[in-house]
């Protein structure tokens, strides 16, 4: 069936009678990996500058970092992405201990907005800007990493891309993903900063240290 | 065709009676976005490299557009979404309501859109009685004032917390101090709800990928997130010139309009939607759809410098550096876009009031096209714009009162030929005698007038030629 | 000896007698041998600027003729004039006609004032004296389509006795534009009205500038505004021998 709208443009392509002359160029080459000390320390200095919060443990310290967070965030209700590698972190325990109340992944959003603490896995980290890539699917609920006031996100060091270029590779065959780069912003008001807006209030990353 | 806002009274008239709380709480805000831009772009050492791939990559897009559309229109379908194409504003209204009729919505939640002000959505679902809630804070705000956006980033910029707290109250009904801190957080408690228990979220597109019908979201807040992930139901309005070829493009152009807009190296969330959601159980919408807009893009693709526009990546780098636009706010320019781009885009789609004045209200300082970062050619296009008003060319005939066509064929007339234009040197000294005072002229007829109501012209005293020919006389003997 | 042709703009023949007798003396001093093309007018950037390339190709025409009589190069105190030149001649004719070939050859040789001295002649010491406060701003066509940034500066800066002060928003169009002025004039008065204060807060006591449409605008204003500071070419500084202010 014809479409219009493509023989509008087509027509005035050729009107125009200059099109065609300018190719596709090549972007400038991707950033390449740096060290991987190096790589973290730059994560958490931009995570730390725009709100976020950020600190680099061994598996063994997660769980009394949670429990720390816990305390002093006041957690009543969490949910979590079930992902083998927050199971093997033996996270739904260690908040079961606390006495939170876990949230089942699937369960509707009124009920997840109700939770204090989200808990993902980190698809990419990037180093340039702090920034986390998560994909989505049952078992990664997008809405994990948005309706609840705090977002944690762990991050393991195969997480970890020198750039945009490597994760979209990865990406562009995926049918989502999502960039976080620190807590939910607006300036709307006065150009006044404010933080935790319709996105969780707080951010805060926890790099694994391999063994 | 979408128009202009009611009550709209032309640029000039505007310009006349412009509230002062506007042009000072622009300037706060494209002070603040200037510096922050500057400090980003400082930060990368091939910037310049950056703005023409960036502008070669959507000069070639706009070459290429029916191509990458119907490449985006096939990715697209492949993932589940469904595309209609809205050759006018009209038809992109009709085919959202068509859906929401469909589908039984009774309320809509809003990301930020141009593209769906252009058309004028929200007042076409309001009028078929589906409740309409803008989400973005800015916008939500000025929703519940009533107003139009006075910037195109922050459209919200020019109301205090004072003023904010108050509107809280009177449309709210709740105790709202004047603390951006507090007033945040009543409208996250209040859009909560809302994003929880909408029928269909609405947004825009900040880029759509036709190598995998991806749309690509750039924001701060999380409402754009909220709006396309918790409703069933999820509907774009872009413009076809959103279109870009592939994803390695997309590294680019989100580098330059994170720093461009607000001086920020990424938006807090950038989201890469392909089609609906895959899986039961999985969140994100069960539908998707996607209303390409053409509403004249495509009728403007024919012009080869007016739709160098539509290589906009709407960062607003231009309002932020332009001495007018500053010095006005975005009310003057009549539509939803104001500031630069807007003076080049609206006389492009629309004809009327604000068309015929828009190209001439500009200095031409090139202030904007140093800063754009896809190097759209503003000046050039002004200037061309206010060319086919003169003259008409193959797009348009010409629309100048014609007084204005012949004092230009006069001018040209004294100025192309020296015995005239000498004459007139001559003469002009002496016609005005009687108004010189002190070496300066404080009144003159009208049109001058209009300069000297402003400041005074000096004294015409054209002497040069004289002393000129009397030193050559003197040196020759 | 260098030869160059003065193009004296219709501005500065209306207005700057003294700027352009000043320009002539600066040139001889350097021993550069000045011409000028009598039958010249003006550039016709008035009605090119507002799209009436009709209008102005005549405009162009002449200048070319008066302009092309001679081989040497032209020079200008006016950054707008001279981009006119530069860039939009070549444009107002089509590649290929004997007027497009004139208009390339005189394109490559016209030169804004301070770009033949600091370009050309690599010259920016002229032996000038004066002993004031003195601020700059930076017009925009000159600035911006010439790409003359520090041209200026340099100049100013080798002159005796002067204390240089930065100008607040020196690049910000002054509001001048050209018609602009008669057809916005509330803008443009905010936007004079913006550089007028900032020149007055500045605490400079001359505000100089390399463009004749500017100075008049700013001029006007700060006469407006009950201000002494004086507003002048740059080409006027740079003739002073301190011996008059």
């Amino acid at each position: 069936m014809p479409n219009p709208i493509l023989e509008n443009i087509r027509r005035s392509l050729e009107r125009s009678g200059q099109s065609g002359s300018i190719p596709l160029p090549t972007v400038l080459p991707a950033r390449q990996a740096g060290e991987f000390d190096a790589e973290t320390g730059l994560f958490m200095e931009e995570l730390r500058k725009i709100g976020g919060a950020a600190q680099c443990l061994p598996a063994g310290g997660v769980s009394e970092a949670l429990r720390m967070l816990v305390g002093t965030e006041a957690i009543h209700k969490a949910v979590l992405w079930r992902t083998p590698g927050l199971l093997e972190l033996h996270i739904p325990e260690i908040l079961e201990e606390t006495g939170v109340t876990l949230v089942p992944a699937g369960a509707a959003p009124s009920s997840l907005a109700e939770c204090d603490l989200g808990i993902t896995e980190a698809d990419f980290a990037l180093p340039e800007t702090g920034s986390l890539g998560l994909f989505s699917s049952p078992e990664k609920p997008r809405a994990v990493s948005l309706l609840p006031r705090i977002h944690l996100a762990i991050v393991r060091p195969q997480a970890f891309r020198p750039d945009l270029h490597q994760v979209f590779a990865e990406a562009r065959r995926q049918p989502y993903l999502v960039l976080i780069t620190g807590p939910s912003r607006t300036s709307d008001i006065e150009l006044t900063l404010t933080l935790g807006v319709h996105g969780p209030q707080k951010l805060v990353a926890w790099i694994i240290e391999e063994e | 065709m979408s128009g202009e806002t009611p009550g709209y009274i032309g640029f000039g008239e505007y310009s006349q009676h412009v509230p002062h709380s506007i042009p000072s709480a622009v300037k706060q805000a494209t002070d603040r976005f200037v510096g922050t831009r500057a400090a980003r772009v400082a930060e990368i050492d091939q910037w310049e490299e950056l703005r023409q791939i960036g502008s070669d990559i959507r000069q070639h897009t706009l070459e290429n557009l029916d191509r990458y559309l119907e490449t985006l229109e096939a990715r697209v379908t492949e993932a589940g979404g469904q595309v209609h194409w809205a050759s006018s504003a009209e038809d992109a209204r009709q085919a959202v309501l068509q859906i929401a009729r469909d589908r039984q919505v009774r309320s809509v939640v809003k990301a930020k859109s141009m593209a769906t002000e252009e058309i004028g959505l929200n007042h076409a679902l309001e009028a078929a009685g589906i409740r309409t809630l803008e989400t973005d804070l800015g916008e939500y705000i000025i929703q519940l004032a009533g107003m139009g956006p006075s910037h195109i980033i922050v459209p919200a910029v020019h109301l205090k917390k004072e003023e904010i707290a108050a509107l809280f109250r009177e449309k709210l009904g709740v105790d709202a101090p004047a603390d951006p801190v507090e007033l945040t957080r009543i409208a996250r408690e209040r859009l909560r709800h809302e994003f929880l228990t909408a029928d269909m979220g609405i947004s825009g597109a900040n880029f759509l990928v036709a190598e995998t019908g991806t749309l690509v979201m750039v924001t701060n807040e999380g409402n754009g997130r909220m709006c396309t992930t918790l409703p069933d139901l999820h509907v774009a309005v872009v413009g076809i010139d959103k279109v870009v070829p592939d994803w390695e493009s997309l590294t680019v152009l989100l580098k330059l309009l994170s720093r461009s807009a607000t001086g920020q190296k990424i938006t807090t969330y950038t989201q890469f939607i392909t089609g609906p959601r895959r899986a039961e159980g999985e969140s994100g919408p069960k539908e998707f759809h996607l209303v390409l807009l053409d509403n004249g893009r495509s009728r403007i693709l024919a012009d080869p410098v007016g739709r160098q526009v539509f290589k906009c990546i709407r960062c607003g780098a231009c309002a932020n550096v332009c001495p007018v636009y500053k010095n006005v706010g975005g009310y003057a320019y009549g539509w939803f876009i104001s500031g630069p781009i807007g003076a080049i885009l609206s006389p492009q789609m629309l004809d009327t009031q604000v068309a015929r004045e828009l190209p001439y209200a500009s200095t031409l300082c090139g202030a904007c096209a140093e800063v754009c970062p896809v190097k759209i050619p503003i000046p050039t296009i002004l200037r061309h714009l206010r060319h086919r008003m003169a003259q008409g060319d193959e797009f348009g005939s010409p629309a100048l009162p014609a007084p204005v066509g012949a004092a230009a064929r006069m001018t040209s007339l004294a100025l192309s030929r020296s015995w005239i234009y000498r004459l007139g040197t001559r003469l002009l000294p002496f016609a005005t005698a009687l108004l010189r005072r002190d070496g300066w002229l404080k009144t003159l007829p009208y049109p001058l007038s209009r300069w000297t109501s402003v400041r005074p012209l000096p004294a015409f005293g054209a002497r040069f030629r004289q002393w000129w020919k009397a030193r050559v006389r003197s040196e020759n003997g | 000896m260098p030869t160059v042709q003065l193009f004296i703009t219709c501005l500065g023949d209306q207005f700057y007698t003294g700027t352009l007798q000043n320009m002539v003396r600066i040139l001889e001093r350097l021993g550069v041998e000045v011409t000028f093309p009598a039958e010249q007018t003006c550039c016709g950037q008035p009605l090119f600027n507002n799209g009436f390339d009709d209008q102005a190709r005549p405009v162009a025409r002449a200048w070319l003729h008066a302009f092309s009589q001679s081989s040497a190069p032209v020079v200008g105190p006016s950054g707008s004039c001279i981009s006119m030149v530069k860039h939009h001649y070549p444009e107002l004719f089509p590649p290929g006609s004997p007027e497009h070939h004139l208009a390339s050859d005189l394109a490559a040789r016209s030169f804004e004032f301070t770009e033949y001295l600091v370009r050309e002649l690599g010259v920016t010491d002229l032996g000038a004296c004066y002993p004031h406060r003195v601020t700059y701003h930076s017009a925009c066509h000159y600035l911006r389509e010439l790409g003359l940034r520090e041209e200026a500066r340099l100049l100013l800066n080798a002159i005796q006795g002067l204390e240089y002060i930065p100008l607040q928003e020196e690049d910000t169009c002054c509001g001048f534009g050209g018609a602009f002025s008669v057809t916005f004039p509330d803008v443009s008065r905010v936007m004079m009205e913006n550089k007028v204060q900032n020149i007055i807060a500045s605490g400079a006591d001359t505000v100089v500038t390399c463009e004749p449409g500017c100075l008049m605008n700013i001029a006007g204003g700060l006469r407006k505004a009950g201000s002494n500071v004086r507003a002048a070419h740059i080409i006027d500084l740079l003739a002073s021998t301190g011996e008059t202010a």
